[in-house]
Order: C-alpha cells, then structure tokens, then sequence
C-alpha cells in the first residue's frame, strides 16, 4: 500500500484504541457498573461505594436495615443484628470514605427502601478530613448516590486504566473460596469476609506481637481533627432523615486501639466526643480495657469481629456474652462532656490476666502394661501421671469448659489442664478410663471414625491395634469422665495399606480441585460427626488433626461445620482469652511419653 | 516537555499539521516558533543560556565571514602580511566565542565539582551560584561552537539572518539530546520548503514509535531494578550487581537511542533528515569502533574539531618526531596521534558529566584504546602465529563479547553513585559472584516482576533481531513496506498495543491486590 | 607519484593504496591513518596541511593526496 493510505490507516488504529480500551471495560466490567461478569467481591474491593450500590440496586428487597460507616464498621454482625431486631441488615462498610459520603448514601438508602433500622458507626477518623475523592474511580461516588453526570461517570469507568480489567481476569483465573487481597467482602451480608483471620490460631501475647509487630512499635503521628464540625453536621443530617422516615437510629463509637488515641490531641477528643453527643446519644466504646488488648484487634486501627459480638450484646442487653466490665457506654447530651473528659485522662494499658488462662493440653495414644514407645506408654507411668497431677492440684478440664470461659467468661478452675487420647484405642476404654476415674481426672478422646470397633485397617485385613466399639464409647461418655470428639472419619489413612491415592492428613490431595476438596472433608466431617453423636448422644464439637496437619482453608471448613475447637501436633501451650473463641483453633499439645509424675508437673511449670 | 508525555504528542502532531498547511516560505519561521516555545516550556527562563548562545556565535560567525572575504580581497602584493593580521582577528573572535561558550558551560556544568575538589583538598570554600541547568546545553554549545570553528576555516559563509541561526541551534526535536548537527547539513534542510510527503510521514511515525517502545517498553521497566540495585548496591553479591549492571546497559542503550528515534522520527515527519547516533553497537568489534557507532555525532565532533587539531598540532608534531627518534618501529611513528586519541578519549568522558566516575570513565576508554594502537603491531605478530581463522564469524563473535565485556565494565563506573562505589561493585562482581543467587529468586524481590524480566529479555530479542537485519544490510521499514496489509496493520497495532498495555500505566492505578492495604 | 606511494606505503604498511580511489568514503584510512600520513606529508614535502585540507576529495586517493600537495607548495 502506498504511504497515503498507511496514514489513514495508522490513524484508524490511533482511534481505535479507545474504542478498544473502552470495549475492554465494558466487557470484563472491574467496578462492575455495567453488570457483566458479576463479580460483587472484587468490584466492592476496588471501590466499595460503586460496587455496593450496584449489588444494592439489585437485591433491595432482601434487606430492610444497614449498618453505615467508614473505617471499622464491619465487625458488627449482621446475623446478630438480625436477631437482635428481627431484622435484615446488610452492612455498607465503605471504606475510604468520610461522613459526607454516608451522609449521601444515607440520603440514597431512605429514598430507595424502607428502612427500619440505621446502625451508624462513628470512628474518631471520621474527624480528621472530609471532602474530595471524587475523582478518582476507585474513590467516588455511584452517580445514583452522587448525583452526578451518568455521563461522566459512566464515560470514567468506560475508559478507566485497562490494568483494571486485566487484573480482574487474572483474579478470576486464581480465585479460591477464601478470600485474597482482591476480594475481601462477603457479598451476602457487605462485612469483610474474615472466615481466615477468625480462625487463625491467638494464644500468647508474645507470639501475637511477633505475628504483628505493629504492637511492638506502634506509629503515632500526631494528627488534627480538623473535620469535627462538619462531620457532626452530616451525622445531624442523618438524624433528621432517619427521624423524618421513621427509621429508628443507633449510633454506635467503634474500639479504638489505645495507642492511636495518642496520635489526636486532648483537646480535639474532647471537642469529637462532646460534639457527638450534642447531635445524637450513642453508644461508646472507643475507649476501655479492651482498647489495650492487641489480640482484640485485626491490625493497628481494626477491632476484631468477636468484639463486635461483645459490643452488640452491651447494646442489647445480653447477658450470655462475655464483655469486660468497662466496655461500653451509653451517652446521653448531658453526660457527653463528663464522659469525653474521662476518655481524655485515661490510664495506661493493664495486665491480662483477668481475662486469660494458660490451659496446657496433654496428648496420649495407647497404654499398655509394657509401654515402651512415646505413642504407647505403660500403665505404670500413666498412674503415676495422674497421680501427679492430682497432688500437684491440677484440675483435668473439658472442651465445655473453655467453650463457656471464653463465650461467657465462666472461670476455669485455678490449674486447668486439658488431658487428650488419639485414634480411640481400646486400651483407652480398659486401661485408661478407670485410671482418670480412680485419680478424678477427665479426658476427651478422639476417635478415627473408620477405626471404631475394630482391630484391622478398614477393610484390607491388616492388623491394628485394636480400637474401642461404639458401644464402649457410650459407656465412657456416659460416665461423665470421657468425652469422645472426632479425629476425622477417614483422614487418618495410613500410606502401607492403602491402595489408592493417599491423603495425607485432612490436606487437599495433589491435582485436586478446591471444590472437590471441599466436599470431600466436608462429606467426611459429616460421617464423623453423625457416627458418633448417635453412638453416644454428646454433640461433636471438637477435631484433632490426623499428624497435626492442617491449614486456613481446613480451619474455616471446620469451624463453618460447627467445629469450636481444633488441636494440632505443636509441643506448646495455650493462652485463652475470655471473648475470643477463635484461640481454641489451632491449639497446640504436650506429647506425654514414659516419665514419671515429677517429670510431667516440671513440664507443666516450666 | 518530556518525549514519553501526552502534551509532546499533541504538541508533535499539532506542528507537523501547521506545518503543512501553512506556506512553505513560513515553514522555517513556524520552527522557530515551536522550537522556542518548547525550550521555554520545558527549561522557562534557562532559555537565556540559549539566546547567549545564539547571540555570541552568531555575531562571531559573522565577524570570521567578514574576516575572511577581506583576507581573499586582499591584492597580492599585501597577501602575506595582511593574511597574517587577519588571521590574528580571527583567532580573537573565534576563540572568544569559545570561550564565552565553554565558560559559560564550565560555570554551569563542572563548577560545583571544581568547588567541591578545591575544598576538599586545600579547605577553601568557593562561592557557588544556585544555577538551573539548561536543557541540552551540552549539545547545543558543542553544536555552537562546531558552526565558530567552521567559519573560521572558511568551510561556508556565515548565517546572516539571527533567526535562521537561532532555528539552527534550537530545532526541538534534537534540542534535548542530540544528535550534535553540522551547519552545513542541517541549516538547509532546516530552512527549505517541505512539500508534504506521506513517505516522510510514514516513516518518521514508524522510527519514533520504534523509539518509544525501546524507551517505555524496555528501558523504564528495566530501570526499576537497576535502581533498586544500585540504591544500596552493598546489599547485593556479585552475580546481583553484574545482572543490575547488565540491565543498566539494557536501559542506557534503549532510553538513550530510543530517544534519539523519536527525535529522528519527528524530524522525519517534517522532512527533515538528521545524522544518525546509533549505529547497532552490540556488534562492534572493538573498543575504537564502539565508539563509531555510539554516540556517533558526538566522536564525529571530538575528531574534526579536537583530534585533528590537537594531532596536527606544532606540539604534536613535535612530540611524534621525538618518538620516532627514540622509539622504535611503530610505536614510534604512532606515540603521538595515540597520546591525541587519548586526549579525545578523556574529553569525552568528562563531556558526560563532572566528577570523578567521568574522569575515570575517559581514563578507561582512553588507556584502552590507546594501549591498543600501541600494542596493535604485537598482536599482529601474535595472529600471524596462531592457527586461527582471523576472518570467520567465530572470531567476529570472540570481538563482539570482548567488545560487549570492555563495554560493560565501563558501564560500573559510570552509573556507580561514586567511584570507590563502583570499584567495589567490580571488586564483588569477580571476587564473589555467587551465581546460585540469580536463581533463588532475588531478581524477584528488586521491584520488577518475571512479567516484567520476561518483556525486557522478549523486547531486546525483538531489538537485536531487527538489529542483525539492519546489520547484513536490511532495511527494516523497507521491508515492513513490502509485506501485505494485514502485517502493516500488525506492525502498527502491536507497536501500539505494547506502548501502551506495557509502556505506560496510569497515574492513580493501584492494582487491585493493593487497594485494601491503604486501608 | 611513486615517490609518494612509497611514502605512503612506509607509513602505513598494509594498506592497498593504489587499488582504490575512495580510501576514505569506503573507509580504508581512519582518522588515526590520516592524521599519520598527513603529519609525514607535512615533513616529507615541508607543506602545512590545515584541518580544512582534511576532507575526503583530498585523500580518496593517491592521485588526490599529489594534487593537494602540489597545490600547497605552489
């Protein structure tokens, strides 16, 4: 072709670029404004203030109340809420935004749904700045909430940068159940989807420090609540539209972390919290015991969803939950100016111990009279055992106890120890049990379900050393000395017998896939479960992992199965911490081999 | 205003649009315009050192012309003595414009390092103005100057019109950096009429989108990690250091030759055809033809307005019957043009920039180079003895790797952030290189993904492939010309995709995995 | 003319000097070869040969290089 009609054509391809590009978004839709490949989790993430709007425009009839608020505000429950108020709650945590943003998407809610309930947030960011944002794609407003141009907006996100779309499809092709850093929001209910930080493993507070060196060395730059005046005039704002169509407010303050509140000046706290109080009562809980407790927290500024649990039974009145004593306030205009100047001379943080307990687990396999092996000790040393422990005033606890110390507060007993058997041996039923029974101690045991009642490797004839009947576990549990839980159906499989693919553990087998992975433990955990709540009439509540593998993914199946405790193979103790029910995943446990009883008890205190 | 900006662009395609509508006697004057307006956008008042510049040389230009149309008037009867009082005027000028031109650049470039050395050395504290350095002044001045000492030979009559030698030193395109022009062979151009050629057109897009993608593509991604690297360069093993400096010369040749495409690309798109820089230099085969395909108008210069010169010189000359007398053979008869080479060699390395690296850059190149020449007699000798095939492409590619090596160990000293810096960086390339660090996945942690190792190693395969074209004589554009529509439309389409999709990402993008972190 | 093509060949031996008439558009003599030659010219036919003098018609071959020193020296 000659150069004249490569010019033209050369300025086609020039202009056809961003038809390109805007091709290129309208189809694979990051923010997703124009409905393709939905994908709710990841267009909220990148701006949730689009992304919500546009899951809200299509599912308005399946909630009749919100949670609002910026920073923070995910961590109040919405299925609490729900049966709090016999309601439906959907929770429109933005972040990134300031109180004049809620206060339009406020303006929005009301205009488009029948709201019952407004549950606000108030963080002490929301005084630092307000205003702006509104150019930026991952920043603004939906142009339903803004009113802004259709045009512009649309127009915007038409020729946004085509790494968005690229990133989306990269993201689409590496998706997991989890979450991961691109799709943090549960599309359902509009909280971050924590179903991996809520069952990682919190015990002491040095190994939670190092996980998180933020507490070590907390950054506090001092910072101006410049905002105050005109973030109280959108929460007024809010006021007087919930007031003028019936929707009944609350007005909660979030935790704050107590080193953050050094970063704002006396001065400033005061004036944030006094103001509040003028427009609207609300609930407080920036600042208590709680505020000094790192394990309470998701990082440096977020508190965790169990202390949401505990600030949404202050509110309601439940009595059930565990909640510190000094957490928690209701303020009214009169007492906003005395208790904003309580929150200014506040102390320094405490010590933990009203609120924690070091609970070591023991792990024992079979006894018998010889021993000799650290899974196979002699009857003799395990006498002498707990013997040991009984002298030593150690009190043998259940899982029931920790469930109710760390769900309800109820205290342990002063030496709390929590005496453990693997695989379910008949050993534990004819040697064991009159042991603990002899010395007043109590154990739990957990029982491969596969293995119950037999002496041979399923099916292939090999022998085992044999393991108790169903019969024989009801006879213990009912006794009130033994609680037998699960140590998975048939996730203990032994390499040497078996003849097709081997898992190893309760992990996901090479080339399988996530989904069939899931089904497969979950299936597995059902047969466990049922087995032997109707072989002994006690709820299966807890899970020791077949050579103490595990992983998230395998922590949130279990606990999304109704499983509150899980044990590894790690020769550590526990710390449990009262409101926290997440540090029973993951618990770690003393191998107790052939010593003498002197020998545990230096262990113990050591 | 940058080459990589958007406002370039428009501004690029805005001019060559008025400059084919508006009537070709205003073309040149349309330059002018758009040229001053870019130096000023760019550069604001520095644009004064420009106009000095101009001014002094355009003034001396006219002063040697006068200077020499009197001494051809001259009758014969007063030729010699005449011819000698003129020649004397003729030194005053053009040695006064150089002056005041290399002043001024010494004030600007090289000053505050004098200043430093003095204090250091001897504890005076010099006074050093806070000055902003023009754009291009290295080039422009050696342009300027190159147009003096031309005059004063007598090679062509000197421009009347200030504003047609203004348009001479300031022409946008190669105002920033380069290629240094002869007056001779630019001002023509730069003044005629252009007819509008889509030819022209045509081929000036392609070379500068060439020369973007060499830039955007390659060099900026590439940069990231040699940054990183260099930045705390004592963190690293050799192996670590000798792949940031590998990628250093990956970046260096791909900003620097890629901007000098665009540059000639945009001079294209006006009809305007200026002196090539780069001529492959990967395939140099030895140091002194390196730098004949390096940087080539600025040795073009160095050896028409330095060597000869200096190497004709009565000194010189003195100095080469001296070694002949005492030395033997042929060392003796090339002692003093290697002493000049060696000259024109350290110049050119303190051309770059004023610190130590840069004298010992041209230390580098110039004790090579001239160790060469004198050695070049022994190895002669050497290969007459060896049973090698001097001519086969084996040995071509020995030169090339050699060349290649030499090169890159040059490359230490001069992105060093000092030279004990850069000595230690060479120390700790050969005395621990730890190979088995550039496979543990360090390159990873250095701010660039393998995405982007894989985009740098794919794009200067694609380099070194037209490259090896250009080199057996090919003509790229040629023959992209030859081929069906459809490859025409991918070798405008994929160019442009990989600009864009690879070269640029926008200003506020924050991928989507780091998004929840801000928060 | 042989007189010079002598000189030339003691000067830089190794060079085909009489085959070519475009030693320096083909790049048979470098920079480094002409400086040479011009500075034993110089001595050998007690001529100057200025900078200007070192363009290509002047050295492409040895018939230039004769007409250039007997242009200087008459």
């Amino acid at each position: 072709m000659n150069a004249k009609k490569w010019m033209i054509m050369f300025v086609c391809c020039l202009l056809s670029l961003p038809v390109l590009l805007a091709g290129l978004n309208f189809v694979v839709d990051p923010f997703g404004v124009f409905g393709h490949f939905t994908w709710y989790s990841f267009s909220e993430t990148l701006n949730p203030r689009v992304g919500k709007t546009e899951y809200l425009e299509e599912h308005w009839d399946d909630y009749d109340s919100y949670v609002v608020g910026c920073s923070s505000t995910s961590s109040y429950s919405v299925e609490e809420l729900n049966a709090y108020l016999d309601a439906s709650f959907y929770n429109l945590i933005m972040y990134g935004a300031d109180m004049e943003d809620v206060e339009k998407t406020v303006a929005y809610l009301l205009e488009n749904d029948t709201v019952r309930y407004l549950f606000l947030n108030v963080y002490v960011d929301n005084g630092i700045s307000i205003g702006g944002g509104e150019d930026d794609l991952t920043l603004k407003l939906h142009e339903k909430v803004s009113g802004a141009s259709p045009l512009s907006f649309y127009g915007g996100y038409l020729m946004a940068d085509p790494n968005y779309a690229m990133d989306k499809l990269e993201a689409m092709a590496k998706d997991t159940w989890l979450p991961q850093t691109f799709d943090v929001f549960d599309e359902a209910t509009g909280v971050y989807d924590k179903r991996a930080r809520d069952v990682e493993n919190i015990s002491d507070m040095e190994r939670y420090v190092a996980a998180y060196p933020v507490f070590a060395d907390y950054p506090v730059y001092p910072t101006e609540l410049a905002a105050t005046e005109r973030c109280m005039e959108s929460v007024a704002a809010i006021r007087d539209m919930c007031a003028a169509a019936g929707t009944e407010l609350i007005v909660a303050c979030a935790p704050v972390y107590g080193e953050y509140l050094n970063s704002f000046s006396d001065g400033d706290l005061a004036a944030f919290y006094t103001a509040l109080g003028q427009v609207t009562d609300y609930w407080d809980f920036t600042y208590s015991s709680v505020s000094w407790e790192p394990r309470y927290f998701y990082d440096g500024t977020h508190f965790r969803n169990a202390v949401g649990t505990m600030a949404l039974a202050k509110i309601f009145g439940n009595d059930d939950v565990y909640i510190p004593e000094d957490f928690g306030a209701y303020v009214t205009a009169e007492t906003a100016a005395d208790h904003a100047a309580a929150l200014t001379n506040r102390g320094g943080g405490q010590d933990d111990s009203g609120y924690t307990r070091e609970v070591p687990i023991l792990m024992y396999h079979h006894l018998s009279e010889e021993g000799g092996t650290d899974i196979n000790i002699s009857t003799a040393a395990f006498e002498d055992q707990m013997r040991a422990l009984r002298d030593g005033g150690y009190t043998a606890v259940t899982f029931d106890d920790l469930y109710a110390y760390v769900e309800h507060g109820t205290e342990l007993p002063e030496k709390p120890v929590l005496i453990t058997f693997d695989d379910g041996y008949e050993s534990n039923y004819t040697l064991a049990w009159p042991i603990l029974e002899r010395y007043g101690m109590k154990a739990t045991i957990f029982a491969i379900g596969v293995s119950i009642g037999k002496d041979t490797y399923k099916d292939t004839g090999a022998a085992i050393i044999p393991h108790f009947s169903l019969e024989q576990a009801a006879e213990m549990v009912d006794s009130g000395v033994i609680s037998v839980q699960t140590h998975t159906y048939d996730m203990h499989q032994a390499a040497e017998y078996e003849t097709g693919p081997v898992r190893e553990g309760v992990l996901q087998m090479a080339g399988e896939s996530e989904a069939d992975y899931m089904a497969a433990f979950r299936a597995d955990l059902e047969t466990a479960k049922a087995q032997l709540e109707q072989g002994t009439g006690q709820a299966v509540t807890a899970l020791a992992y077949p050579f103490g593998f595990s992983t998230t993914l395998s922590e949130a199946l279990c606990r999304g199965e109704g499983i509150r405790a899980t044990v590894t193979t790690e020769s550590r103790g526990n710390t449990v911490i009262k409101g926290l029910p997440q540090c029973l995943y993951g618990m770690g446990r003393y191998t107790v081999t052939e010593i003498s009883g002197a020998e545990l008890l230096a262990l113990l205190e050591g | 205003m940058s080459f990589t900006s958007l406002s370039f662009l428009i501004f690029l395609g805005a001019v060559a649009a008025a400059y084919y509508l508006v009537p070709r006697r205003w073309q040149w004057g349309l330059l002018l315009l758009a040229s001053y307006g870019f130096y000023c956008w760019g550069g604001g008042r520095t644009v004064a050192y420009l106009l000095f510049t101009t001014l002094t040389t355009y003034l001396a230009g006219l002063l040697l012309g006068k200077l020499n149309r009197r001494a051809k008037a001259l009758p014969p009867e007063e030729r010699k003595a005449g011819q000698a009082r003129l020649r004397r005027g003729k030194r005053w000028a053009a040695l006064g414009a150089c002056l005041l031109n290399f002043g001024m650049l010494y004030l600007l470039k090289y000053w505050p390092f004098t200043a430093e050395v003095v204090e250091s050395a001897a504890g005076i504290s010099l006074y050093v103005p806070d000055l902003l350095m023009p754009v291009g002044v290295s080039y422009f001045i050696f342009q300027a100057v190159g147009y003096v000492i031309d005059c004063y030979r007598g090679k062509y009559e000197p421009e009347r019109n200030v504003g047609k030698y203004a348009l001479f030193l300031s022409f946008f395109p190669q105002v920033v950096q380069g290629p240094i022009s002869r007056y001779d062979q630019l001002s023509p151009q730069l003044l005629g009429e252009h007819p509008l050629s889509w030819d022209n057109l045509k081929y000036g897009i392609q070379l500068a989108m060439w020369g973007y993608f060499k830039k955007l593509v390659i060099a900026e991604r590439v940069g990231v990690m040699v940054n990183t690297v260099f930045a705390s360069y004592w963190d690293y093993p050799g192996s670590i250091l000798a792949a940031a400096v590998l990628g250093y010369s990956i970046q260096l040749y791909c900003d620097f030759s890629g901007g000098i495409d665009i540059t000639r690309g945009a001079a294209q798109m006006l009809g305007i055809d200026l002196a090539e820089n780069f001529r492959r230099p990967l395939f140099a085969r030895s140091l002194t033809e390196f730098w004949r395909r390096w940087h080539i108008t600025l040795g073009a210069w160095m050896r028409d307005y330095l060597f000869y010169p200096l190497a004709l010189s009565k000194p010189f000359r003195r100095l080469g019957n001296f070694a002949r007398r005492h030395f033997k053979g042929t060392v003796g008869k090339i002692f003093a043009t290697s002493m000049a080479t060696f000259v024109v060699y350290f110049v050119i390395g303190i051309w770059h920039g004023a610190n130590f690296r840069y004298i010992a850059f041209g230390f580098y190149n110039g004790a090579l180079i001239t160790a060469g020449l004198l050695l070049e007699p022994f190895f002669v000798k050497l290969r007459q003895r060896l049973p090698i095939r001097w001519e086969g492409k084996g040995w071509h590619l020995v030169q090339m790797a050699r060349t290649a090596l030499i090169v890159f160990a040059g490359r230490y000293i001069t992105r060093a952030p000092r030279l004990l810096a850069a000595l230690y960086m060479l120390k700790e390339t050969v005395v621990s290189f730890h190979p088995g660090r550039l496979l543990d996945g360090t390159l990873l942690t250095l701010g660039v993904t393998g995405f982007d190792y894989a985009v740098v190693v794919l794009g200067m395969a694609v380099v070194l492939g037209v490259e090896w074209y250009q080199e057996r004589g090919g003509h790229a554009r040629q023959w992209l010309e030859r081929q069906n529509a459809f490859v025409q439309w991918l070798g405008i389409m994929v160019p442009l995709l990989a600009i864009i999709l690879l070269g640029a990402v926008g200003q506020n993008y924050v991928g989507a995995e780091f998004i929840y972190a801000q928060f | 003319m042989e007189e010079l093509l002598k000189l030339l060949n003691e000067t830089c031996p190794g060079i085909d000097f009489a085959g070519s008439d475009a030693l320096i558009d083909d790049g048979i003599l470098d920079s480094l070869d002409i400086v040479t030659i011009v500075s034993a010219l110089m001595d050998a036919y007690d001529v100057t040969i200025s900078v200007d003098d070192l363009v290509p018609e002047n050295f492409n071959s040895v018939g230039a290089m004769l007409s250039l020193i007997e242009g200087l020296q008459g």
